[in-house]
C-alpha cells in the first residue's frame, strides 16, 4: 500500500504550483487575468505533452483538437437552448460533445497517420487544422465562416450574473482541473505499462517492435487522450470563456506552436515540465506583450532554436539530471 | 461552354503547376540529401516574394532579373542557417529538426513583418497578355512557367553533368561510401541545404506573379501545405518527382475548382484547400514513395 502511495508522490509539486496560482489569483487583486492565462498554458502544455513527450512524435495539427472541442461546446449550448430546464447541464453535455468530436477527430487522423513515421507523419498532421477549418467554411458546415455566437443563450439559459461568473471564474476553475487531470493521467501512464511501451518506442521504435509492443496501440492511446484533453481546455477556454467561434480563430497553427514551446521549455515527456513551461512562457509573454508588444514571436522562435541546439532536455530535464542522487529526485520527474 | 471553361481552367492549372513544382523543388532536395523536412519552406517563398516587391518597387528592377538576384539570397540564408542550427541537428532526432526548421520559418515571417509590416501588398508589372484560344493568359504567368522550366532543366543539368553535383548524387546513395571515396559530405550537406533553399527564394519571386497583391509576411503558411502535398506526389525526395508533382497539382487544383463551383451553396475556394489535404492524406496512406515513384 505505501508504495502504491510513493508512486504518485512527484503530483506534489504540480499540485502545490496549482494551488500556489489560484491562491495567488483568488487573493491577490488583478492578478486573476494572468493567473487565467498562465493555468491555460500549463493545461495546453500538460495536455500536449502526454503525446508529444511521451511519443516523441510532433503533431503539428494539435489545435485541431481544440478547435473541435470549442466547437462541441458551442453546438451543445446553441442546439440545444431551446430546451427548458436543462440548465448547468448543458454545460455537462457541452463537454461530453466536445470530448465525443475531438475522440472521434482523433481516431479518424490517428487511423490514417499514426501509420506513419517521423517525418512522413509531421507533414500529414501539419494539414490537419488546415484541412479542417476549410471543410468547415467550405461546405458551410456549423455556419461556416460565420461562426457560432451563443453569447445571448448563455446568458438565457444560466441567468445574466452566473454566465458572467462561469466567463470569468469558473471557467479558469475548469481548466485548473483539466490541468490537474492531465497530470495525474500523465503520471498514470508513466507508472503503467503505457508507460514503458512509449518510452521504448520513443527511443527506438524498430526495437520496440521487435521486443513484441504493440506500438500502434501505445501510440493511439497517447493520441487520442492528448487530443481529448485538448478538446476538453479548448470548450473552456475558448467556448466558455468568450463565448462564440469562428473557424480562423480556433484552427489557428500559432497555438501548436505555443504548446510546442511550452513542453520544450519545460522538458519533453517529463511530468513537471509543462507546468515549469507554460509558467515560464506565460508569465514572458504576459510581460513582453506589456513591454515590448508584437515582438513575442520574434523573441520565442530564437529560443526554440537555442532549446533544441543546446537544451534539448529543458528545464525540467536538467533539473532531473542535477537532483538524481538527493533527497528531492523521487518529486520530480 | 463549361466544357470551353474546364479546358481554360486546366490550361492555367499547368501553367500555375509548372511553378508550383519549381517551388517545391527546395524541399525535395532538402529532404533527399539531409533527410530533413523544411517545415518552414512558405517563409523561404515569402522572402522571394518580399525581395521582388522590394526590387521592383523601390529600384524599379523587372521580376525576370529579380529571380537570381532572389536565388543567391536564398543561398546566403540556406549557408547561414546550415551552419548555425542545421549542421548540429543532423544527428539528432527528427522533433528536432522539424521544430529547429518551423522556428527559422517564424523567425523569418517576424523579421518581415517588423520591416515591412504585416498588411497585404503588392507591385504593379505591365506586360499585357496573350489569347491562346482557349483561355486569356497574361505574359507574366507565362514567363513565370517558362522560367520554372528553365530552372528545373538547369538543376537537372547540375546534378547530371558538374563534379558538385555528382558529389551530392553520391551523398544521397550512400553517404559513407561517398565519404572513403572523398567526397566532402558536409560540404555536399551544405551545399544541397544552401541549393534548397536559393530555389525556394527564387520561386517567391515567380509566384508573384499569380497574386499581384497577395504579398504578407504570413502568406508562406498555405504554400507550405502545398509544397508538401506536391512533394508526397513526387515521392519527396525527388526534385523532378517535385516538379512533375507540381504540374499535377495545378490540374488538380484548377479542375477541382471549376467542378466545387457547380454546386450551389458552397465555397469553392475553401473546398480546394481542404481537397489538396485529403490528396497528401490519401497518397501518404496508399503510396508514401509517391505517385511518380517506380518503388
Amino acid at each position: 500500500m505505501k508504495k502504491e502511495i510513493t508512486k504518485y508522490y512527484p503530483l506534489i509539486p504540480v499540485f502545490t504550483a496549482y494551488l500556489f496560482l489560484f491562491l495567488i489569483g483568488k487573493n491577490i487583486s488583478g492578478m486573476w487575468q494572468l493567473v487565467a492565462m498562465l493555468l491555460f498554458y500549463c493545461a495546453l502544455g500538460q495536455a500536449f505533452n502526454i503525446f508529444l513527450g511521451m511519443t516523441g512524435y510532433v503533431d503539428f495539427g494539435y489545435v485541431a483538437f481544440m478547435g473541435v472541442g470549442t466547437y462541441g461546446m458551442a453546438l451543445a449550448i446553441t442546439k440545444l437552448a431551446h430546451i427548458e430546464g436543462l440548465g448547468i447541464g448543458i454545460i455537462i453535455i457541452g463537454f461530453i460533445l466536445a470530448l465525443l468530436m475531438s475522440t472521434l477527430l482523433s481516431m479518424a487522423v490517428g487511423a490514417v497517420a499514426l501509420r506513419l513515421r517521423g517525418a512522413y507523419f509531421a507533414i500529414a498532421t501539419i494539414g490537419v487544422n488546415e484541412g479542417f477549418r476549410f471543410l468547415i467554411e467550405g461546405a458551410r458546415i456549423w455556419n461556416g465562416s460565420e461562426g457560432l455566437i451563443f453569447t445571448a443563450q448563455l446568458n438565457e439559459i444560466l441567468g445574466r450574473n452566473a454566465a458572467s461568473a462561469l466567463m470569468t471564474f469558473w471557467a479558469d476553475i475548469i481548466v485548473l482541473i483539466i490541468a490537474a487531470l492531465a497530470a495525474f493521467v500523465t503520471l498514470f501512464y508513466m507508472r503503467s505499462k503505457i508507460g514503458y511501451a512509449l518510452t521504448a518506442l520513443r527511443e527506438d521504435e524498430d526495437a520496440a517492435k521487435v521486443m513484441g509492443i504493440n506500438v500502434t496501440k501505445y501510440k493511439i492511446i497517447a493520441f487520442i487522450t492528448s487530443a481529448c484533453f485538448a478538446g476538453l481546455v479548448g470548450a473552456t477556454s475558448w467556448a466558455l470563456k468568450t463565448p462564440y467561434v469562428f473557424p480562423p480563430e480556433v484552427f489557428e497553427i500559432h497555438y501548436t506552436i505555443e504548446a510546442i514551446i511550452i513542453v520544450l521549455l519545460g522538458g519533453a515527456g517529463t511530468l513537471l515540465g509543462p507546468v515549469a513551461g507554460g509558467l515560464i512562457y506565460g508569465i514572458s509573454k504576459y510581460y513582453l506583450s506589456i513591454f515590448l508588444p508584437g515582438f513575442q514571436l520574434l523573441i520565442f522562435a530564437p529560443i526554440i532554436i537555442i532549446i533544441i541546439v543546446l537544451f534539448p532536455e529543458g528545464v525540467v530535464g536538467m533539473l532531473k539530471y542535477r537532483l538524481k542522487d538527493s533527497a528531492l529526485a523521487r518529486f520530480i520527474i | 461552354m463549361f466544357l470551353e471553361q474546364l479546358t481554360g481552367n486546366l490550361v492555367q492549372g499547368i501553367v500555375l503547376g509548372a511553378v508550383y513544382g519549381m517551388a517545391t523543388m527546395g524541399l525535395s532536395l532538402i529532404f533527399g540529401v539531409l533527410k530533413v523536412v523544411n517545415v518552414g519552406h512558405g517563409a523561404f517563398i515569402m522572402v522571394g516574394a518580399f525581395t521582388t516587391l522590394w526590387l521592383f518597387n523601390a529600384l524599379g528592377i523587372n521580376p525576370i532579373i529579380a529571380v537570381p538576384i532572389a536565388f543567391v539570397i536564398g543561398m546566403g540564408l540556406g549557408f547561414i542557417f546550415y551552419y548555425t542550427t542545421m549542421q548540429r541537428l543532423i544527428k539528432a532526432p527528427e522533433l528536432a529538426t522539424l521544430l529547429a526548421t518551423f522556428s527559422i520559418g517564424i523567425l523569418l515571417e517576424e523579421i518581415v513583418k517588423l520591416t515591412f509590416g504585416s498588411e497585404f501588398r503588392g507591385y504593379n508589372w505591365v506586360v499585357g497578355k496573350i489569347n491562346i484560344g482557349v483561355t486569356v493568359l497574361p505574359m507574366s504567368k507565362l514567363y513565370a512557367c517558362i522560367g520554372s522550366m528553365i530552372i528545373a532543366l538547369l538543376l537537372y543539368l547540375w546534378f547530371k553533368k558538374t563534379r558538385a553535383g555528382s558529389a551530392v548524387r553520391s551523398v544521397v546513395e550512400d553517404s559513407e561510401g561517398a565519404r572513403v571515396c572523398g567526397v566532402n559530405v558536409g560540404g555536399a550537406y551544405a551545399l544541397s541545404f544552401a541549393l534548397g533553399i536559393g530555389l525556394t527564394v527564387a520561386s517567391g519571386v515567380l509566384l508573384t506573379m499569380f497574386i499581384p497583391v497577395g504579398i504578407n509576411p504570413y502568406m508562406g503558411g498555405g504554400y507550405t501545405l502545398k509544397a508538401f502535398v506536391i512533394a508526397v506526389l513526387g515521392g519527396l525526395s525527388s526534385p523532378y518527382g517535385a516538379f512533375f508533382g507540381g504540374l499535377a497539382f495545378g490540374l488538380i487544383e484548377n479542375g477541382s475548382y471549376t467542378l466545387f463551383a457547380l454546386i450551389p451553396g458552397v465555397e469553392p475556394f475553401a473546398l480546394t484547400r481542404f481537397l489538396s489535404f485529403v490528396v497528401l492524406l490519401v497518397i501518404l496512406l496508399i503510396k508514401p514513395t509517391g505517385l511518380l515513384s517506380s518503388k
